[in-house]
């Protein structure tokens, strides 16, 4: 029979106390506990990185962690990821290079990609691909994903939103 | 006025767009870049429980007993299903030929390792999960048929027994008189391929929430489905059901590409519901489910073939021989894909006949579905290869001999051998544009320079069609029933002169909601975020279909104007009463309507939408006061299929020439691609943007199935691909970075001038890797002729040739 | 694909770790150790590992450290992987680790997976049994009879099968330091970047005089665990050095192999191809790096 426990979790700030169930994964329980349905699950073993979130400000895969072993832990998801209604660079920067098709595994490649610039505001395609090759796109192809967050590095560094996709401009 | 009202029904009444063919931002994406999209898992209804499904692990077995009594005892669990109470409910899908259709659950016997057997309904997953193990099935293991060979061999045994053999559809097609054509030629180029299983992968796999409301016996099924109004019919089929108590609400999906829809899931949820009470059963297909049963494995294929050529490089005649597995049955409209390559049989090339000896059989393999493409890809990569081969043969340059048999600009419309007509095109400026930004010679140069130190490099200059906007006969031949395929859009104002756009289908990725947006604004002067569009549940959608077939940007486009245009009618009548003049002295310009005479008399849209709405008592009784009007697209002047399968079938016919430049090691069998340059022409670009992503994704999905992905088998049958770490999906590492250019034709029959193209370089992706592949290897005397072109393949080849 | 269930414990220091799954061995009960669980998860919600109890480690801290004693690079099993991969210390003390590390999955499954799970979970396509034969690297166990040490190259038994006992846990990974001047390599081709290896290669040796000095070749994916080549060491072992030499060498590892995995990725000829021309690869590597 599975043991269930008192877990004490920070996600986006705000603190949240479950009982859970040892075998219940951290996905299951960021998405169907705490119905933070933004990040998602494409496979459950690891490989897509569409469940992908940031543990104590490190990318991970919540499909391979348990619940319990989140117990104290600062959690960021997709949710997270804007201030007061105001999107993240990064996120701006998916919309503006059409970073994005169904959008599924976007908030995973949006946590790595934070997590990237965070560390290293200027990075080159192939320190992006280090830090985004674990995450699976079925639709864009990922050459408007390299520039998307070519774009937000951009937009960070200069503090600025950069208007790039105004049609005036196109 | 009301003359060339017609005329311009599908344009647009501004001759500056600010919208449309500009590279604006999705409408989708802000909620999506936020993670507040309600995809199908994201759902929770009251009293829900969650559906594990028990699999066969046999690739062919009678079903002797099952004992579900262990799984009924566990706590948490609330309903079982097997296959008992489907032959007692249920009818086989009718997404197959007649005949050859499945039941959700196994009835008797078991046709492929993954077919579901039992399925049970707990309170949460993972107790559902639980119980499936507690279940004890006995199995009689029965001979399988592992592959397409051993379907069509004398002893093998059979699938159905209600059928006399495995073989689902044989035929010859004929078109125009192919054997002179071969007689006279003074070449004849063969070659065999081997094309094996691919699949969509859709990062979201299928998933469903069925609830059977036992009061009125009505089924509400919400999930990630492709093609709402189809599931309604196959939900009523299957599971006796009027068809007006089937209601389908779409949620957005992470992605289709053809396959998604789950009819076995959805059905399994659904009786589940209705074991459980009418509690609401939620079924989510997981990533193993997918990989070895779910709706999206495609093309498993055997090709021989043959091209007619002169002297001069003139190719005249093609005969393509096909033998094509569809698993256990096509339960997926599998047989699709082997009657669409018709639309575009011939390429882009000026083929005078040609040939398709066609053999379709069922094995104990997955079922097959639909995948992008749909068919046309294994077909190109074919004919795209016996093209390098007459080159080669020949002596001429391969980009040359493409540009020699290219069908000219002056001849479109041009009606194909096997029946389709295409629209317009400009094959030989997309050439040459493809070969100027990759700078061809210098490639050539560059390999030249390559081969001289040892290096293995290799150019693959390859052209294809896409065919665009299907309709439903182009099927019939393939054994499919056919359906319209209409596109609904109902555009609504609301008394602020908001605008709200219904259709019937989901968001699902390709932008298409933003392209509505972008036409409605630029129709009324208004700006984009003035436009919602939103899905409505199949019964309160207007008729639709949805995306397929490289069609719904086309076909909702003619949707969207036409409703525009009825409204601007409406207006112009309400502004006629207001203004007290006649409706044809006024025109719809910069957000309002105003005196064509005396523009400063005008009306702003939301006054009139205003009016209509709350003070309809001002206007004359016999005027409709509704600011909205729906509107259906359908594809004019498709023809029915003759005895030959010919028809007109797709209305539009876009067009790319990929160049490619790859390197092949020769001790690791490595390929890298090292250039990557596209051009492309689908007509006008509503939204450049989107364009390019579905470009850029077929890019993806094409290095996928040239170089990656297989659903391997054993020779036993037994699958081998159950997780991510079989089926190898292309990286951010693996993909290349391409130079895109586009050429632009517009369609003379679609609105706006738009093709279909969202199927993009999955046509195409596939033949030029592999021809720049074969480009590499051939000095060393080896080609490959099996996907995908694994390192260890290649190695094999070149170990095999004793190079 | 969800989890069977289990029971969870996370003691809280190493010694209640070994006492508990001396416990749990008593009660007759399957226990595994939980480190980052980037194999085990998969595992589990795969239901091809059904553990009865899982025993967490990650609220030993004091398994989390890369330090220097001595010429040694002691590294704590609790130690995630890119807090290996970013060490200044490992990037300038040991290059070759740090090149086998960034070829271990991808950054996030680094981020959560311990270094030490790597070497209990003795994956033969895994990148860090190689590295720790060919460096030499000496293993730190506890069980309930106290520490011992074992030798990197007696560690790893057979195909995911260590030395280690159901109730040891895997504390330490000590790194010698490599002698001055050593050249070294670390090949390995994937079908995807990230993917686990359909084959690899790790090479150290020093030149002197233009003469092969103590090559060590060590092959991974190829076999029931990662082998040294000895077979190849001898062609080059105090020869002087050509490209030649090289191949030859490779062919005699290559062939020295006993049957190679096989897999729906890369046949057996396949993988012994590959081990043949990435231990030639290596050693021109490795020559060019190596100090002389
Ligand atoms: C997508 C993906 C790609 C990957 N690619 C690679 C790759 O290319 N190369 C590669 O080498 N690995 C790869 N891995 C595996 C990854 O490196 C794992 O992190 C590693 O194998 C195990 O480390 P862990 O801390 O996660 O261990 P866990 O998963 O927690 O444990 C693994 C095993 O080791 C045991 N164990 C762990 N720590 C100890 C200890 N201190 N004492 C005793 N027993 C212990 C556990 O009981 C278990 O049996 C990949 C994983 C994923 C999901
Ligand atoms: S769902 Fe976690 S990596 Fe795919
Ligand atoms: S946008 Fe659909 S999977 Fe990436």
């Amino acid at each position: 029979m599975t043991t269930r426990h008192q877990i004490s979790v920070t996600v986006n700030g705000v603190n949240y106390q479950r009982e859970v169930d040892a075998r219940l994964t951290l996905a299951d329980f960021v998405r169907h506990d705490l119905s933070l349905g933004g990040t998602h699950v494409g496979c459950e073993h690891g490989v897509c990185g569409a469940c992908t979130i940031l543990v104590n400000g490190a990318s991970m895969r919540s499909c391979l962690m348990l619940a319990v072993q989140a117990d104290g832990a600062e959690l960021t998801t997709v949710e997270g990821l804007s201030r007061n209604g105001e999107l993240h660079p990064v996120q701006q920067a998916f919309i503006d290079r059409h970073g994005l098709q169904c959008g599924f595994c976007t908030p995973g490649f949006l946590i790595s990609t934070a997590e990237l610039l965070q560390g290293n505001p200027n990075p080159s395609d192939d320190e992006i691909a280090d830090a985004l090759g674990g995450h699976l796109c079925r639709c864009t192809g990922y050459q408007s994903i390299l520039e998307s967050v070519q774009l937000a590095a951009q937009m960070m560094r200069e503090g600025t939103i950069v208007d790039a996709a105004s049609p005036a401009e196109a | 006025m009301t003359t060339d009202m017609n005329n311009s029904l599908y344009e647009l009444p501004t001759e500056s767009p600010r919208f449309v063919g500009q590279q604006v931002r999705r409408i989708e994406d802000p909620a999506l870049v936020s993670g507040s999209v309600e995809f199908i898992d994201n759902v929770t209804l009251p009293g829900m429980l969650h559906a594990a499904i028990l699999r066969c692990p046999h690739p062919h077995a009678r079903i002797v007993s099952i004992d579900t009594t262990a799984a009924r005892q566990l706590p948490g669990v609330v309903a079982v299903l097997t296959g008992e109470d489907v032959k007692r409910w249920c009818n086989p899908v009718v997404t197959a030929p007649e005949g050859w259709g499945a039941y959700c659950l196994a009835v008797d016997k078991a046709r492929f390792v993954g077919e579901p057997v039992m399925a049970i309904a707990a309170t949460d997953r993972y107790i559902a999960e639980d119980a499936c193990e507690l279940v004890e099935v006995e199995y009689e293991v029965l001979p399988a048929v592992p592959d397409a060979p051993a379907a069509i061999a004398a002893d093998s045994p059979l699938l159905f027994e209600n059928q006399n053999s495995n073989v689902m559809l044989q035929r010859v097609y004929d078109w125009g008189e192919v054997e002179p054509l071969f007689e006279r030629a003074d070449h004849i180029v063969r070659e065999t391929f081997r094309w094996n299983r691919v699949g969509a992968n859709p990062m979201e796999t299928f998933g469903c929430i069925s609830q059977w409301n036992l009061a009125d016996n009505s089924l509400t099924c919400r999930g990630s489905y492709q093609t709402p109004s189809f599931m309604v019919l196959g939900r009523s089929a299957s599971l006796n059901l009027p068809s007006n108590k089937v209601r389908i609400i779409a949620h957005p999906h992470g992605g289709s590409f053809g396959g998604k829809g789950g009819p076995r899931g959805t059905d399994i949820s659904a009786l589940l519901s209705r074991k459980a009470g009418g509690r609401p059963v939620k079924y989510i297909e997981d990533r193993a489910e997918y990989l070895l049963a779910g709706g999206g494995q495609s093309w498993d294929r055997y090709y021989e073939a043959a091209l007619a050529v002169m002297a001069d490089g003139t190719v005249t005649g093609l005969k393509v021989k096909l033998l094509d597995d569809q698993g256990a049955g096509a339960e997926g409209y599998g047989t699709i894909s082997v009657a669409k390559p018709l639309a575009a049989f011939t390429g882009p090339y000026r083929i005078q006949a040609a040939q398709y000896d066609l053999t379709v059989v069922a094995t104990n393999r997955a079922p097959t579905f639909a995948y992008r493409g749909y068919g046309p890809p294994p077909h190109n990569l074919v004919l795209e290869t016996l093209m390098d081969s007459a080159a080669r043969e020949l002596g001429i340059d391969s980009a040359e001999i493409r540009r020699r048999n290219y069908i000219q600009p002056e001849q479109f419309p041009y009606t194909i051998p096997s029946g389709n007509e295409y629209d317009s095109g400009n094959y030989p400026e997309v050439l040459a544009r493809a070969l100027q930004m990759a700078d061809y010679e210098a490639l050539r140069a560059q390999q030249q320079t390559a081969r001289d130190e040892g290096r293995y490099l290799g150019i693959g200059v390859v052209s294809t069609v896409e065919p665009g906007v299907f309709d439903w006969n182009a099927y019939r031949t393939a054994g499919v029933q056919g359906v319209g395929v209409p596109e609904g859009a109902r555009v609504n104002f609301d008394m602020l002169g908001q605008v709200t756009v219904t259709v019937g289908f989901a968001l699902e990725g390709q932008g298409q909601y933003t392209v509505a947006a972008q036409v409605v604004a630029d129709y009324f002067g208004l700006e984009m975020d003035a436009v919602r569009v939103v899905c409505a549940s199949s019964d309160a959608a207007p008729p639709h279909f949805g995306p397929g077939g490289s069609r719904v940007g086309v076909a909702l486009t003619g949707a969207v104007l036409g409703a525009c245009h009825k409204i601007a009618e409406k207006f112009r009548r309400v502004g006629a009463v207001l203004l007290q003049c006649e409706p044809d002295d006024l025109e719809l310009a910069g957000g309002a309507v105003r005196m064509r005479e005396r523009p400063e008399a005008q009306l702003g849209l939301a006054d009139l939408a205003g009016t209509m709405l709350a003070r309809s008592d001002l206007l004359p009784p016999d005027m409709d006061p509704h600011p909205g009007a729906t509107h259906v697209w359908t594809p004019p002047g498709r023809t029915e299929p003759d005895e030959q399968g010919r028809c007109k079938s797709y209305l539009t016919a876009a067009n790319a020439t990929h160049v490619v430049l790859v390197e092949v090691d020769p001790d690791t069998g490595v390929t890298e691609i090292l250039k990557y340059v596209i051009v492309d022409d689908c007509g006008t670009r509503l939204n450049p943007a989107n364009v390019e992503g579905q470009v850029q994704g077929g890019v993806a999905q094409g290095v996928g199935a040239a170089l990656l992905e297989q659903y391997v088998y054993t020779e036993d049958g037994q699958p081998l691909v159950s997780t991510f770490a079989d089926y190898l999906m292309p990286t951010l590492h693996e993909v290349p970075i391409t130079q895109k250019g586009a050429v632009v034709t517009p369609s003379p029959f679609t609105p706006l001038g738009a093709k279909g193209c969202g199927e993009g370089s999955i046509h195409i992706t596939p033949a030029a890797v592999i021809c720049a592949i074969n480009d590499a290897l051939q000095p060393l005397g080896v080609k490959v002729r099996e996907t995908p072109a694994s390192p260890s393949r290649i190695w094999n080849l070149i170990r095999e040739a004793g190079t | 694909m969800k989890p069977a269930p289990f029971d969870y414990y996370a003691p809280d220091t190493l010694s209640d770790v070994v006492a508990l799954l001396q416990r749990l061995e008593n009660d007759d009960i399957d226990a595994k150790v939980l480190a980052g669980g980037q194999s085990l998860l998969p595992m589990l919600s795969l239901r091809v590992a059904r553990p009865e109890a899982l025993v967490d480690l990650r609220k030993l801290a004091d398994l989390n450290y890369i330090r220097e004693e001595g010429d040694t690079l002691a590294i704590g099993a609790m130690t995630t992987k890119s807090a290996v991969e970013d060490s200044p210390l490992v990037q300038r003390r040991q290059p070759l680790l740090h090149a086998a590390t960034r070829l271990v999955g991808h950054r996030q499954i680094r981020n959560r997976g311990s270094f030490g799970g790597s070497f209990t979970q003795a994956d033969p396509a895994s990148e860090y049994p190689a590295a720790a034969i060919a460096l030499d690297m000496e293993l730190k166990v506890v069980g309930p009879d106290g520490e011992r040490r074992v030798a990197a190259q007696d560690f790893f038994i057979t195909y995911m099968t260590t030395d280690l006992d159901t109730t040891e846990v895997l504390t330490e990974i000590r790194v010698p330091a490599l002698p001055a001047g050593t050249g070294w390599s670390f090949q390995e081709i994937a079908r995807r970047h990230g993917d686990f290896a359909m084959a690899g290669v790790a090479v150290t040796l020093r030149v002197e005089n233009g003469v092969c000095r103590a090559p060590r070749i060590v092959a991974f994916g190829v076999g029931a665990t990662a082998l040294r080549l000895p077979e190849a060491e001898q062609v080059v072992d105090g020869k002087a050095l050509d490209s030649a030499l090289f191949q030859e060498a490779g062919h005699a590892g290559a062939a020295a192999l006993e049957e190679p995995s096989s897999d729906v990725h890369a046949s057996a000829d396949y993988r012994r191809q590959l081990v043949a021309v990435l231990v030639a690869r290596g050693l021109a590597e490795a020559v060019a790096r190596s100090a002389a």
